[in-house]
C-alpha cells in the first residue's frame, strides 16, 4: 500500500513537471510573413504628400547603370552575404518582412506603453515633478506617453514615413532599376519575386525616418533604436531586396523627411502644452465664472495641474481652427440630461455585469498600455495584414488614421478645458469606478474622440470594415461609463466630435491621388 | 492519541491559511483514518506600504488595503497516512478611506483547493520521532473574478499545482522544529484586455503567472498535555520569472512576487467540548518585491469527527 501511493505520487510529481515544461509562448508581436502585395501603387510617386511641396522636393541622383561594374560588384557582394547568414540573421529577414511599416507601428507602440507612466508623488508625499524634455533621464523620465503625446508622436512618425515613400516611389518609378533577384537568376529574394523596382530601397526610407522621428519622441531610447535600425537595414541584404546603394539612397529620403517632422514638431506648440500651475487656475477660473462649475484632481496628494491644459493650442494637421469643431456645452450641473446621466452611472456600478466590466477593461487602455490611439494602430495592422497592403499604402494608412486621431484629441482637450466639466467622481458624492479617473476634465471623452475619428478614416479606406468600426468606436464610448468615468454625454458628443474632426482628414485621403 | 489527532486538525487548516498564497498544507500532522475535521477561519491581512521591485512606498491612491478571507474547509484521513483537503476561501478586498483612486474592491469566491499529504516515514529516534512527507495540490478559481485587477483581485486566476516536501523532529518532551519546501507550478491567467506591457509587449488576452518555489521552517512546542501549541514559523515564496512594478504603476499578475513572513500560532484544543478546537495567528511580511507589507491576524474554528 505504502509503495503504491509513493509510485503514484511520483508519477504525479513528474507529469507536473511535464505540464510545467510546455508553457505555450505568448505573441510579442503580430503574427504575419512577408506575403505578395495586392498591388503596388505604382502611381504612388504621384501621390500628393503632406509635408513635401513635391514628391521630388527630395533630391535623389540617378543610380548606377544595371550593368555598371559597381552595381555589379554590389550584386556580387550581396550574393556573398546572402550564402552567409546566420541563425539570428535568418531569424531578423523573417522578422522584418516586406512591410515593415507594420514592425515600426508596433516598436513605437510598445516604446509608448513602456513610457506611459503618470508621474508619482515625490518623497515629501505633496508635490510632483514633471518629465522635462530638456533633462530626459528624469529624476521623472521624459516622456510621459499619454494618450495626447502618443497620439501626436503616432501622427508624425506616419506623415514622415508616408512622405518618404512617395519621394520613394517617384524615384523607384523614375530610375526603374530592377530588383536584384529579377538582375541576377541565381539570387532568391526571401520575401519573393518582385516588380518593385529597388532604387532607393523603401525599407531604408521607413528605418530612418522611423529611427529618428522616434529617437526625437522618446530620447532615452536613441541607443535602442538605433540597434533595431541597424538591424532592419542589414536585413535588406541579407534578404535580398537590396543592394548598398539602394539602401544609402532610402536612408538619405529617410533622413531628409524626418529633419522636415521634426522642424514641424518643434514649432507645433506642444511644448507649451502643460502650462504652470497660475496660468491653469486661470483656465479653470474663467470656465467657473462662464458655467458655475470647475474639474478638480481628486488625486492624494492633489495633482496641481491637469495633463496638458494647453494642448488645445497645438497645431492641427487638417483643422485650420479647432474652436471650428468645438461640440456644445454639455448639461449644466443639477439639470434634468444631469442627473440622467448620473443615475445611469450609478445604475451601472450598482449592477455590475461580467460584460459591462470586460467591455470597460478591453478598451481601458490606461496607464502603462499603449492609449486608445495605440490600439486603432493594432487594428489597422490587422487590416494591412489581412488586405495584403504594400509598405507606401500603409504608410498612407497610418498617416491618414493618425493625423485624425491626433486632430481629435486635439479638438477633445479644447472641450476638456474650455468646459472644465467635473468628473463623476467629484460630482457624485461617494460614487467609486472599476478604472482610474484620468488627470483631466470629463467633457468630451478622448476614448470616443479618438475612436470615432479612427473609425472614420478606416471605414473609407476599407468599406468592407466600415460596420466592424463604428461597433468598436461605438463600444469604445460606450465602455467610459461602464468605467465610471465618463457620463453618457461626454461618450455620445465625443463620438460627433471625432467623426466631424475626421472629416478634414478625410477630405485630404479623398483627393491625394491614391484613389 | 485521539486529542493529538483533533490539534493535527487545527494545525492543518492554521498552515493552508497562515502562509498567505499557499492553500495546502505544510504541516507534519496525519490524521488516522475516516477521521474528519471541518473548519472555518477568518483572515485580515493589510498593507499600506508596497515593495515597487525592491522599493519599499507607500501610495495614497490605494491607502491601506485590507483584504479579508473567510475560509471553509474539510479534511479527510483516507488512511492513516493519506489525508485528504479541500477548501474555498472567500475573499473580500478594499481601500480604507479617503483614498486618490476612488476604485471599488473586490469580493467573493476565490479557488477551490484540493491537496493530498502522504506520510512516507514516521518513526522513533532517539528521544523523538522523525515525520517524512509529502504532499500534491490543485487549485482552480471557482468564480471569474478578475485576475488583472491587482492590488483589489480575489487571486492569480490560474490552475495552481503543487508539490510539496516536509521534514519534522519532534522530542518526546513536546518540542519539534520542521522545514517543508515546495513547488508551485502556475499557468496562465485570461484577463480582460489584448494587449499589455510586461518588459515589452504581449497581443494576447492572457498572462503567464510565474512559477514559484516556497519554503517553510518552524519550531513549536505542544504543552499542557498536547492541549496547547505554541509555533513560529518563517515562510518564503520566490517566482522563478516575472516583472517587476512599473513606476507609481499597477502591479499585475505578470509580476516576480518574492517575500518572506513571519508568524507566530497559537492552537487550542477545548477539552470540555469533545471534537471543538480554537486557533489564533499573527503574521507579518518582513521583506519582498511586488508585494505589500502585509500584516495578518486571524482565528478560526475546527470541529473533528469520525465518519
Amino acid at each position: 500500500m505504502k509503495k503504491n501511493l509513493i509510485i503514484s505520487l511520483l508519477c504525479a510529481c513528474w507529469c507536473l513537471l511535464l505540464v510545467a515544461s510546455c508553457e505555450s509562448d505568448l505573441p510579442r508581436f503580430a503574427n504575419y510573413s512577408a506575403y505578395d502585395y495586392s498591388k503596388l501603387d505604382e502611381d504612388g510617386g504621384s501621390w500628393t504628400p503632406v509635408m513635401l511641396a513635391s514628391p521630388s522636393q527630395i533630391v535623389v541622383p540617378a543610380p548606377e547603370d544595371e550593368s555598371s561594374p559597381a552595381y555589379q560588384a554590389e550584386l556580387a557582394s550581396l550574393k556573398t552575404t546572402m550564402a552567409n547568414l546566420d541563425g539570428d540573421q535568418k531569424k531578423a529577414v523573417e522578422y522584418w518582412t516586406n512591410n515593415p511599416i507594420i514592425r515600426w507601428n508596433e516598436i513605437a507602440l510598445e516604446l509608448a506603453a513602456k513610457y506611459n507612466l503618470i508621474p508619482g508623488p515625490n518623497a515629501d508625499g505633496k508635490t510632483y515633478t514633471l518629465p522635462n524634455p530638456a533633462t530626459p533621464e528624469g529624476p521623472t523620465p521624459f516622456p510621459f506617453a499619454h494618450p495626447a503625446y502618443t497620439s501626436r508622436m503616432l501622427a508624425y512618425l506616419s506623415v514622415a514615413q508616408f512622405d518618404g515613400l512617395i519621394s520613394a516611389w517617384h524615384y523607384k518609378y523614375l530610375y526603374n532599376r530592377l530588383a536584384p533577384s529579377q538582375n541576377d537568376n541565381s539570387i532568391e529574394a526571401a520575401y519573393g519575386e518582385t516588380m518593385l523596382p529597388s532604387y532607393p530601397a523603401d525599407g531604408a526610407v521607413i528605418a530612418v525616418a522611423s529611427r529618428n522621428i522616434l529617437s526625437a519622441m522618446f530620447p532615452l531610447e536613441k541607443a535602442y533604436l538605433e540597434e533595431r535600425a541597424q538591424e532592419h537595414l542589414s536585413s535588406l541584404q541579407w534578404s535580398g531586396t537590396n543592394v548598398q546603394s539602394d539602401i544609402t539612397a532610402g536612408e538619405y529620403i529617410g533622413v531628409e523627411v524626418a529633419k522636415l517632422a521634426l522642424g514641424k514638431a518643434s514649432k507645433d506648440g506642444m511644448s507649451k502644452a502643460q502650462c504652470p500651475k497660475n496660468v491653469s487656475d486661470s483656465i479653470a477660473k474663467s470656465a467657473f465664472d462662464r458655467f458655475g462649475w470647475k474639474w478638480e484632481n481628486r488625486e492624494e496628494p492633489p495633482r496641481p495641474v491637469g495633463l496638458a491644459p494647453l494642448y488645445c493650442n497645438v497645431k492641427m494637421w487638417s483643422v485650420p481652427n479647432v474652436a471650428d469643431v468645438r461640440p456644445e456645452p454639455p448639461p449644466a450641473i443639477g439639470s434634468p440630461k444631469f442627473l440622467e446621466a448620473v443615475k445611469e452611472l450609478q445604475d451601472i456600478q450598482n449592477n455590475m455585469t461580467e460584460e459591462k466590466r470586460r467591455i470597460a477593461n478591453w478598451w481601458s487602455d490606461g496607464l502603462g498600455s499603449y492609449t486608445p490611439p495605440g490600439h486603432w494602430n493594432k487594428f489597422a495592422k490587422d487590416f494591412l495584414i489581412k488586405y495584403k497592403e504594400n509598405p507606401i499604402r500603409s504608410a498612407r494608412t497610418f498617416a491618414y488614421m493618425n493625423m485624425a486621431i491626433s486632430d481629435a484629441g486635439i479638438s477633445c482637450w479644447d472641450a476638456k478645458y474650455f468646459y472644465h466639466y467635473p468628473r463623476p467622481i467629484q460630482a457624485i458624492p461617494g460614487f467609486k469606478t472599476i478604472l482610474g479617473t484620468p488627470n483631466f476634465p470629463s467633457y468630451t471623452s478622448g476614448h470616443s474622440t479618438f475612436s470615432a475619428a479612427a473609425a472614420t478614416i478606416l471605414s473609407y479606406l476599407y468599406p468592407n470594415e466600415a460596420a466592424q468600426c463604428e461597433a468598436w468606436a461605438n463600444e469604445a464610448a460606450e465602455s467610459r461609463i461602464y468605467g465610471g468615468i465618463h457620463y453618457r454625454f461626454d461618450a455620445e458628443v465625443g463620438i460627433e466630435q471625432g467623426k466631424k474632426v475626421a472629416e478634414y482628414t478625410l477630405v485630404k485621403a479623398q483627393n491625394d491621388g491614391a484613389d | 492519541m485521539k486529542d493529538f489527532t483533533k490539534i493535527c486538525c487545527l494545525l492543518a487548516f492554521l498552515c493552508c491559511i497562515g502562509a498567505a498564497h499557499a492553500q495546502t498544507p505544510l504541516d507534519a500532522i496525519m490524521m488516522e483514518q475516516r477521521e474528519s475535521c471541518i473548519a472555518l477561519t477568518y483572515d485580515r491581512g493589510s498593507f499600506d506600504q508596497y515593495w515597487e521591485g525592491t522599493y519599499l512606498r507607500k501610495n495614497a491612491t490605494i491607502a491601506k488595503v485590507t483584504r479579508t478571507t473567510i475560509a471553509p474547509m474539510i479534511a479527510i484521513g483516507l488512511h492513516k497516512k493519506l489525508n485528504f483537503y479541500v477548501g474555498v476561501p472567500y475573499v473580500k478586498t478594499e481601500s480604507s478611506e479617503p483614498n486618490g483612486g476612488f476604485l471599488y474592491g473586490a469580493k467573493g469566491f476565490q479557488d477551490l483547493s484540493l491537496a493530498l499529504k502522504l506520510e512516507i516515514i514516521n518513526k522513533q529516534m532517539g528521544k523523538g520521532k522523525l515525520a517524512v512527507l509529502a504532499a500534491g495540490g490543485f487549485a482552480t478559481p471557482i468564480t471569474n473574478y478578475l485576475s488583472d485587477y491587482r492590488p483589489y483581485s480575489l487571486g492569480n486566476g490560474t490552475d495552481e499545482w503543487s508539490v510539496r516536501g516536509i521534514v519534522q523532529y519532534k522530542l518526546d518532551m513536546g518540542l519539534y522544529a520542521r522545514v517543508a519546501g515546495g513547488h508551485l507550478f502556475r499557468g496562465e491567467t485570461k484577463i480582460e484586455r489584448d494587449y499589455y506591457y510586461a518588459n515589452g509587449s504581449y497581443y494576447t488576452n492572457w498572462m503567464d503567472v510565474p512559477s514559484a518555489w516556497e519554503y517553510n521552517a518552524a519550531i513549536g512546542i505542544w504543552l499542557f498535555d498536547s492541549s496547547l501549541k505554541l509555533e513560529t514559523s518563517y515562510y518564503a515564496q520566490n517566482s522563478t520569472s516575472g516583472d517587476d512594478i512599473r513606476k507609481y504603476n499597477a502591479p499585475q499578475p505578470t509580476n516576480k512576487v518574492n517575500f518572506g513572513q513571519l508568524g507566530f500560532s497559537a492552537q487550542y484544543y477545548i477539552k470540555k467540548v469533545k471534537g471543538l478546537g480554537v486557533l489564533a495567528y499573527y503574521s507579518e511580511v518582513l521583506n519582498g518585491r511586488n508585494i505589500g507589507k502585509v500584516t495578518n491576524f486571524g482565528g478560526g474554528l475546527t470541529y473533528q469527527f469520525k465518519i
